[in-house]
């Protein structure tokens, strides 16, 4: 059989939709985010204060949206209430529909924790942002820092059993051998903290907060994610030439005569590498630190530093593409039949509408926020609940007001 | 790659963290997705389906009768039969192979477990169905399927696949693929009863008998005679089926280059 020419064979669509690349994307920084948050959120670290503020918007936001995302690649969004009616302990996806409200709520929980002293100083404001800072504060009882610190573990537990289901959920799918890998889940998480660190890296800068702390403390998590990813893809990789494992070495055959999944291969790699290499090159920039700290507190930053925000977009990008490779690209390997399937990414609400949605409702979302949330007096933890007046409005605002200062660039 | 190379670079996966990675893996494996419990169906019976390609001669009569039957949307099929044109290796001699595909109603079903609502599941007489009055058309499960055997029917927004025309089995009447069969290829039957057509065929051909990607040890219940090895998995083959479109985008057609 020299040749075989495949004559008739059925057009197989895709199951999951751009929707799901969506929801993995939001999810993912969803949790990552909340991790880049918990240092100053749970153990009270203040050097990761403004990490955490612009940590917690893009957690809360993402973690919003996700769930929508996610009902929307339902073919049936309306049955959603079955996940709950007729649970499955033997599929990750349902043990993912107990997990999800359990973590929003969580999160939920925790960013009303650590903006509701910033919240009750805004509550004498006029306008709206007054009334719904009253609204949104529930009275003006304190904050206790333990219950911060407790909520906060919950929702970190939480969050791994997300990255843990959205992992698995694709792991075990033995009918498509890119999925079906250990290196999957930690790729994904890995991938996760890339881009929730490239958006708070974005985030810091079109807040203007433009925290130098920020800047470094996120360039320090890419530069190890980074890192973390590259080691990941080449044990993925040498799993498959030594043929160690069948699945890895089954998708690599899989793809490895398209010209297309090589060229992503490559974009994906040099991409990676680039990052790296660009974020290392910032983190060794000199840093003119001088004696008298205080004076030069902003020139003594590399000011390289302003334009780690590209990198972020950079990051971004990546966390985002992996997804879209590995949820779409992934789809598009013909199982049954020769070569590839070839869909076009369609117009309506399946296709970019329906991504292009998504960022939208983030957007809002990130806004809302913006406009009635003082995010930026937030002391992450209630930390400031000072020893006798924990509930007066006034000391907390001087005292973050101070801080949110000295943070400028 | 030479062999020593290849034990050194196997000797660096198995240093890094790839180890830490296993227990992990056999509890997402094993511990969450295994296979629920069979309800309904006669427990007495085991159907199975026995195709005996020496019979077919690509019609797609199957093909048709089933989506009538089934009324399943256009361009969407339970069954179908991929054909491809083969060249001898010396004599270069050209003929067609016909590969009838359906659902193997798996022994190991790997679309069951996932189903997060548990509306596909495994009757006790070993067919699979979809409750479609339950699934929230997720899609899990056609991901899941190694066989490209499920979709989503465009009508009902819900899983769709063959059943084994479990409604006319009910009925003491064959599956409409096995009815409309020109060359009587498709054998459908009882596997637990030694004295059905499919338990003495399988009897009598079980070392010719193959399945579709055993590999995937999902124990396939439809078992092909006169079958070539390089079929079982996804055929090393040149597609040349090009879509022709319309000057607004729409599809017109097909073409072969060859
Ligand atoms: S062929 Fe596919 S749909 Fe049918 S039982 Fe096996 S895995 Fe499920
Ligand atoms: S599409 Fe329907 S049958 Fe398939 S896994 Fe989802 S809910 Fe279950
Ligand atoms: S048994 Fe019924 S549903 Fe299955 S392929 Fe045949 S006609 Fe279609």
């Amino acid at each position: 059989m020299n040749s075989t020419i495949e004559l008739l064979a059925p057009r197989y669509d895709i199951a999951w939709y751009p929707w799901a690349v969506q929801y993995f994307f939001m999810i993912a920084v969803s949790y990552a985010s909340l991790w880049l948050a918990a240092p100053a959120l749970v153990l009270g670290k203040k050097a990761w204060l403004p990490t955490a503020r612009l940590a917690l918007i893009a957690c809360v936001s993402t973690t919003l949206v996700a769930p929508v995302a996610l009902l929307a690649d339902l073919h049936q969004p309306l049955r959603f209430w079955h996940f709950y009616a007729y649970a499955n302990s033997h599929s990750w996806m349902s043990i993912g529909s107990v997990v999800l409200p359990l973590y929003l709520v969580s999160v939920l929980g925790l960013a009303w924790l650590a903006w509701r002293p910033a919240l009750q100083a805004q509550r004498s404001t006029p306008g709206l942002s007054g009334m719904i800072a009253t609204w949104l504060s529930l009275g003006s009882g304190i904050t206790p820092r333990a219950l911060v610190a407790v909520v906060g573990l919950a929702a970190l537990g939480l969050s791994s059993g997300i990255m843990l289901y959205t992992g698995a959920e694709l792991a075990i799918v033995k009918a498509r051998p890119l999925w079906n890998t250990v290196w999957l889940p930690p790729m994904l998480a890995t991938t996760g903290f890339i881009a929730a660190s490239g958006l708070v890296l974005v985030l810091n800068r079109v807040s203007r907060l433009c925290s130098q702390t920020a800047i470094r403390q996120m360039l320090y998590v890419l530069l190890v994610t980074c890192a973390l990813a590259g080691l990941i893809a080449i044990s993925w990789f040498l799993d498959g030439v030594n043929a160690h494992v069948g699945s890895v070495a089954a998708a690599l055959e899989s793809v490895s005569h398209s010209d297309s999944w090589r060229n992503t291969a490559l974009w994906g790699g040099i991409t990676g590498l680039a990052l790296f290499a660009a974020v290392l090159f910032l983190l060794t920039r000199p840093t003119l630190r001088q004696k008298h700290a205080r004076v030069v507190l902003t020139s003594s930053q590399p000011a390289l530093f302003a334009w780690a925000w590209l990198l972020g977009l950079v990051a971004i990008h990546m966390g985002w593409m992996f997804r879209w490779v590995v949820l779409m690209d992934v789809q598009h390997v013909a199982r049954n039949s020769a070569g590839f399937h070839h869909y076009g990414i369609p117009a309506g609400s399946s296709g970019i509408l329906g991504i292009v949605g998504t960022f939208g409702l983030w957007l809002a979302a990130i806004l809302l926020i913006e406009l009635f949330i003082p995010w930026r007096q937030a002391q992450q933890g209630g930390l400031i609940a000072t020893p006798t007046h924990a509930t007066q409005d006034a000391s907390t605002h001087s005292l973050t007001a101070k801080k949110g200062a000295s943070s400028h660039a | 790659m030479d062999a020593i190379r290849r034990s050194l670079l196997g000797q660096m996966v198995r240093l890094s963290a790839g180890a830490a990675l296993i227990p992990f893996s056999s509890l997402a494996q094993a511990g969450i997705n295994q296979q629920p419990a069979r309800h309904e169906g006669d427990p007495t019976k085991r159907y199975g389906m026995l195709v005996d390609l020496r019979q077919c001669i690509g019609c797609q009569a199957c093909t048709v009768s089933c989506h009538i039957e089934n009324a399943a949307p256009l361009g969407q099929f339970r069954t179908t039969v991929s054909q491809y044109e083969v060249q001898h290796q010396e004599s270069g001699e050209l003929a067609t192979f016909m590969l009838p595909r359906l659902c193997n109603h798996c022994e190991n079903p790997p679309c069951v477990p996932v189903c997060p609502v548990e509306a596909t599941y495994q009757q006790r007489d070993g067919i699979v169905v979809v409750d479609s009055d339950r699934c929230v058309g997720c899609a899990y499960c056609v991901n899941a399927c190694p066989y490209d055997a499920r979709f989503i029917n465009q009508r009902t927004q819900t899983a769709d696949k063959c059943t084994f025309c479990a409604h006319r089995l009910e009925a003491g009447l064959l599956p409409a693929c096995v009815e409309s069969c020109v060359g009587g290829a498709r054998v459908i039957g009882d596997m637990r009863d030694p004295q059905s057509q499919i338990s003495r065929m399988i009897h009598e051909h079980r070392d010719a008998l193959m399945v579709l990607q055993p590999e995937k040890h999902t124990l396939p219940q439809v078992f092909y005679l006169g079958m070539d090895e390089r079929f079982t998995t996804r055929p090393t083959a040149e597609p040349v089926a090009l879509e022709v479109l319309d000057p607004h985008g729409q599809e017109m057609g097909y073409e072969f280059h060859h």
